[in-house]
């Protein structure tokens, strides 16, 4: 499938990539546009881009919408949910920790990579590496 | 020179759950309100992103209606002053910190978690942020 989203990729697009590589579409094709650029490609799964399906609904991200859409009801990626709302959405109330750092890293993220190919597939090992110490707490 | 980002919007009076809920994702990114018209950030990635979400969420709502825009000012001198007022209003906050510093036995993690939001609104770096910081950091371990 192919999936578009506006370039200059943060931390809630970067985590809806590595999902949908992940997750939801191994083979996925990504395409970046200029924000605000209409009309959206044809043939192109739009995502994190305001008024599409799949976008931010009231105090949630984008990751958040995915993962009720699709139904992927796995709790680490709730938590990761949990987590990209803190920091992508300003919240009176904040519960994680990781949120400020991850948000850190993933704007540096974009500031070494070549352009937003390369900022997806770095992050791939961010979040991987996320998810497996999430799901590592859980166990003890 | 630092650009801007304004943002113009209104919502209707009730439901006022709506008109809170706005207000408050407002104070919380240490937007400054003007003349009582436009909201003010100093625009950068992450009150850019911000912003734009906040916009479309209040376009979402019944009856509101919101523009975001990116400006710089002609006259710096009035830069000047919006910057002190930004540094101003951080100013404020990081004092409450260092008087709850003063107080017998203070709650050491409460006020270095009120630090961590503070910096996040400080967008002038604040040299009396970098006060309480080591404030902060010199009462560690300490009895």
């Amino acid at each position: 499938m192919k999936w578009v989203t506006w370039e200059r990729i943060g931390i809630d697009r970067m985590g809806c990539a590595w999902l949908i590589q992940r997750f939801l579409d191994p083979q996925a094709e990504f395409l970046f546009i200029p924000n605000e650029q209409m009309p959206l490609p044809e043939g192109y799964e739009p995502f994190d881009i305001p008024g599409v399906r799949l976008s931010h609904r009231r105090n949630h991200c984008t990751f958040h919408t995915m993962l009720s859409e699709y139904k992927l009801d796995d709790p680490i990626l709730q938590r990761i949910a949990s987590i990209i709302d803190e920091a992508d959405i300003v919240q009176d109330v904040t519960v994680e920790p990781v949120a400020p750092g991850l948000d850190t890293i993933c704007q540096g993220m974009r500031l070494i990579s070549l352009d937003d190919h390369v900022a997806v597939e770095h992050s791939q090992l961010i979040y991987d590496a996320l998810y497996a110490q999430l799901a590592n707490e859980r166990r003890i | 020179m630092t650009t801007w980002l304004l943002l113009i919007y209104k919502v209707p009076n009730e439901p006022s759950a709506r008109r809170v809920y706005v207000w408050r994702k407002l104070k919380g990114l240490g937007a400054i309100l003007l003349q009582d018209s436009a909201w003010v950030l100093p625009a950068n990635s992450r009150t850019r992103e911000k912003l734009q979400w906040l916009t479309t969420e209040i376009k979402d709502m019944e009856g509101g209606v919101a523009t975001l825009w990116e400006a710089q000012q002609v006259f710096t001198g009035q830069e000047d002053q919006l910057v002190q007022q930004f540094t101003g209003q951080v100013d404020t906050l990081y004092r409450e910190i260092l008087s709850g510093l003063a107080h017998d036995d203070p709650d050491l993690g409460a006020l270095s978690k009120q630090y961590q939001q503070v910096t996040l609104q400080d967008y002038f770096h604040s040299a009396l942020g970098e006060r309480v910081r080591e404030a902060l950091i010199n009462r560690r371990g300490a009895d």
